[in-house]
């Protein structure tokens, strides 16, 4: 069979298996939260209602119904897409909140990704191409450092040096509030400004995303640097590249254009499933940097009790996850001949 | 390469914003305000938190208002106060003319019963504020309104003021169940909405708005969500103008110490929002009324007002705040501060000793930095002060499961904070003591005191509850109150902690910042 062919056949495969996935995690979901002691009426309520009101607002949410007929009800719902309605936001649909707010995450995400990108890429090529030398010392210590930081604390850090103390950044937020964002086209205020070519907007945008996307970026650089590094590493013992040193290539050029391209194969995995878990939202980032994503909206969900806004999001999450996964794997298939599935 | 290209644009973009002269000119007249609370919803029949009802209170006008820093009631939309029948059963209120709606509809009698009607049948979050009392509201008149209550009830006027009551306008909204408007806000208030973000907010003058205009153009919110770091850090660097809810109590230390060195305005009004530790009468050792008394005489409020809150607060003597004049320190005189003499004395009687100690759980709502620290503190003064013959163990819970389980009998007590609905005794004295049915012996089965956790049960009690709730005599409803705060000083079913004192924090030569009694900051009177 041909290798295309093959390929074929497994993302058949994997999208057939895509509901399936999907359908264990809103099953999980959905039972977890009504294990989770407390409800939404409990939640809003709080002490300011008796037991009576509270009973009517579970009626009118439909919680007094049995948990099997909720299930039911929400799987069938969920078949005809329609996620429900939130319970936090007073009948928004689930959609548009998700909507309104993954454009926050997904713009942090794109951003800090590149920085991750970038600044891992950067520092593994160089300490991979000096060993024994205190550049790949440096290369490791930051791999290993950066990884293992607390986001919420450097974060905070970041904040009172580059925004309290020395007044470059701003503390957070995605746009000053005494300012209008661009019209909304993508929802990512950066495109959106470039769309309407609106280099104002443009550039309050890139400052207000800079710090969160530094500090986040630099964080999980740690991840790719130490892949680059150790794949480099790997690569520049192979065969082809004596090969190479032996036609008299140039050390540099060996590096750059031979070694890391086959180095980069597994960066690219970790590179997509890394975007997929930042979509999920990095929550300990948007709270920190009061950046109104979709991770904080679920965060608020959870603490609300508000079962469909949660249940939503985690499907969209879950979907995310899946479609990238089979990116990932087809990407990969795309780039390097050796694999079959 | 990529990398340096990147940060030089970063930093060339953070240089050119430093000093962004269209910043400056759009601003101009307009106040920025930081915050941490993000309205869950604009719809004021379902809107039932702080947060939500802040913004409300500054789009929107209703029937009754207060004045900042007073608990009199003054017409707003009404032009006087309602004409009450004899079986107190029928307000009939007279409403103003010459009001428009945001969207340009008149404002009348029809559109103030559409209001309230709507608030009734959406079965938002607060809609049992009015449909537990009121059987029916109609235009009996192009400008006048009558209401029939099912029962009479004297603080009708002050939950006419619940901002949530206000005007909305009948082409904007709908009538049905759940049919509300989480997103848009059509009022008659003095400012119209202009954006709904996500962690924003921004209202402009109302220039049709019937009453005082608003001293500035308009008010851009930065919402913070969930991060006091964030908005005291906002505040500090002038990003904001003004700073409002909700900051750690050191944070207010810091910006308090900050405006005495004359950096910025510290503004403080005390607030309605009450601490409270509920004891559940119906778990050993709490069940023994000399326990409960051990326990009042034991707290120390002073200490706890410095030590917890920073001198952030008032101390409470009372199941009433001091906002009311119908308000007696009554712990204070029959049990003190601190007085450990007394405490252990009682405990004493009621068996207790260091080989044989009460032991008493108090449990809180998780996230409450305050109430930790307040357990905290009562496990080692007690520990501390009573030798061993009182052990206190604090315990934390999320709040959604907290809030499940208070009814429950799970917990022996609890520290809870109580947010007044509308400014009348009523609301602080009915929500805790009432219980339609239990009895001494097996405390209450069904009623307030039972949701709230206590399971207080007292005839007595409730005959005084019914009899505050229809009395009109002002010198009369006083006597009432004095009886049912001897009562719960004789019974203590709850221990009064503190009162909030509520902190503003504005730049300098800004003016006209003020809070009203139910902890909403007032846009219109603020100017820089």
């Amino acid at each position: 069979m041909s290798r295309s062919k093959t390929l074929q056949y497994y993302l058949a495969a994997r999208l057939l298996l895509a509901p399936l996935m999907l359908w264990t995690i809103v099953t999980l979901v959905f039972f977890l939260l009504k294990a989770t002691p407390g409800d939404p009426a409990d939640a809003f309520l709080g002490n300011r209602a008796s037991e009576d009101v509270k009973a009517e607002l579970r009626k009118q949410l439909g919680l007094d119904r049995p948990i099997y007929v909720q299930y039911f009800s929400y799987l069938f719902n969920l078949l005809q897409g329609d996620f429900g309605k939130s319970i936090t936001s007073s009948g928004k649909e689930v959609l548009d909140v998700i909507r309104e707010n993954f454009p926050a995450t997904l713009e942090l995400a794109i951003g800090s990704m590149l920085v991750a990108f970038i600044v891992g890429v950067t520092v593994g090529t160089i300490s991979a191409s000096r060993p024994g030398t205190i550049s790949e010392v440096g290369g490791r210590l930051f791999g290993i450092i950066s990884y293992s930081l607390p986001i919420f604390w450097v974060g905070m850090l970041l904040q009172l040096l580059f925004a309290v103390q020395l007044n470059i950044f701003p503390l957070g937020g995605r746009f000053p509030a005494n300012l209008t964002p661009p019209i909304k086209i993508t929802g990512l205020y950066t495109i959106d400004s470039l769309l309407h070519f609106d280099l104002a907007s443009f550039f309050v945008s890139l400052h207000h995303l800079a710090l969160p996307c530094l500090t986040l970026g630099v964080l999980l650089s740690g991840i790719f640097e130490r892949i680059v590094r150790v794949n480099l590493k790997q690569s520049m013992k192979a065969e082809y590249v004596e090969a190479a040193r032996a036609r008299g290539i140039p050390e540099q050029r060996i590096l750059i254009a031979h070694a890391l391209k086959n180095a980069m194969i597994p960066v690219i995995t970790v590179l997509g499933l890394t975007t997929a878990s930042l979509l999920g939202g990095a929550v300990l980032t948007e709270v920190t940097f009061s950046w109104p994503g979709l991770a904080s909206q679920l965060y608020e969900a959870i603490s609300n009790r508000d079962y469909p806004t949660v249940q939503g999001i985690m499907v969209f999450f879950a979907a995310i996850v899946v479609i990238a996964s089979i990116a990932i794997d087809l990407i990969n298939a795309w780039i390097d001949p050796r694999i079959k599935y | 390469m990529c990398g340096f290209c990147l940060v030089g644009l970063i930093f060339v973009t953070s240089c050119s914003q430093r000093n962004n002269p269209n910043v400056a000119s759009t601003n101009e007249g307009r106040i920025t305000i930081g915050t941490t609370q993000k309205p869950r919803t604009l719809d004021p029949a379902d809107a039932y938190e702080l947060r939500s009802i802040a913004l409300i209170r500054n789009l929107s006008d209703r029937l009754y208002t207060y004045d900042p820093g007073s608990t009199v009631l003054k017409p707003q939309l009404a032009t006087a106060l309602p004409t009450v029948s004899s079986d107190g059963l029928t307000y009939t209120i007279p409403i103003r003319q010459g009001v428009v709606f945001h969207d340009g509809t008149p404002f009348d009698a029809a559109a103030m019963a559409f209001s309230l009607q709507r608030f009734i049948q959406n079965k938002g979050k607060p809609s049992s504020l009015l449909s537990d009392r009121i059987a029916t509201v109609a235009a009996t008149a192009a400008y006048e309104l009558t209401i029939k209550l099912k029962k009479p009830f004297t603080a009708l006027p002050s939950v006419l003021a619940f901002p949530g009551t206000c005007a909305v306008s009948p082409k904007a909204y709908k009538i049905g169940k759940n049919l509300f408007e989480a997103n848009t806000f059509v009022g008659t208030g003095p400012y119209q909405l202009q954006e709904y973000g996500t962690d924003r907010v921004k209202l402009t003058a109302f220039d049709r708005y019937w009453g005082a205009k608003p001293l500035n153009r308009g008010v851009n919110i930065q919402i913070f969500n969930n991060n006091s770091a964030n908005l005291y850090n906002s505040f500090r660097t002038g990003a904001v103008d003004v700073a409002f809810q909700a900051l750690e109590p050191d944070q207010v230390k810091s910006l308090e110490a900050g405006a005495k060195a004359g950096k910025w305005q510290s503004i403080a009004i005390d607030g309605s929002v009450t601490s409270y530790l509920i004891l559940n009468v119906l778990q050993q050792p709490l069940d023994n009324p000399l326990v409960r008394q051990a326990l009042a005489a034991l707290v120390d409020r002073p200490t706890i007002n410095e030590r917890v809150l920073y001198g952030q607060g008032n101390p409470l003597y009372s199941i009433l705040p001091s906002t009311f004049s119908v308000s007696q320190p009554g712990f204070k005189t029959a049990y003190g501060d601190g007085n450990i003499a007394k405490a252990r004395q009682l405990l004493t009687q009621a068996g207790f000793s260091p080989q044989n100690p009460a032991k008493i759980q108090i449990w809180y709502p998780s996230g409450s930095t305050n109430r930790r620290l307040t357990a905290g503190f009562l496990r080692a003064y007690a520990k501390q002060k009573l030798g061993g013959i009182l052990e206190i163990e604090p315990n934390t819970i999320e709040s959604a499961s907290f809030f499940k389980y208070a009814s429950k009998n799970i917990y022996p007590a609890t520290l809870q904070d109580w947010y007044p609905d509308f400014l009348d005794p009523d609301n602080f004295v009915q929500p805790f003591l009432e219980c339609p049915k239990g009895s001494v012996a097996k405390g209450c089965e069904d009623g307030s005191s039972q949701s709230q956790g206590s399971f207080y049960y007292s005839d007595r009690m409730n005959q005084l509850i019914a009899a505050q709730g229809k009395e009109a005599d002002p010198t009369k409803r006083k006597q009432i109150y004095a009886d049912i705060q001897t009562l719960i000083q004789q019974d203590v079913p709850l221990i009064p902690l503190w009162q909030t004192k509520d902190f503003v924090f504005a730049k300098k030569g800004m003016s006209g910042i003020a809070i009203d009694p139910l902890q909403n900051l007032l846009y219109s009177s603020m100017k820089k």
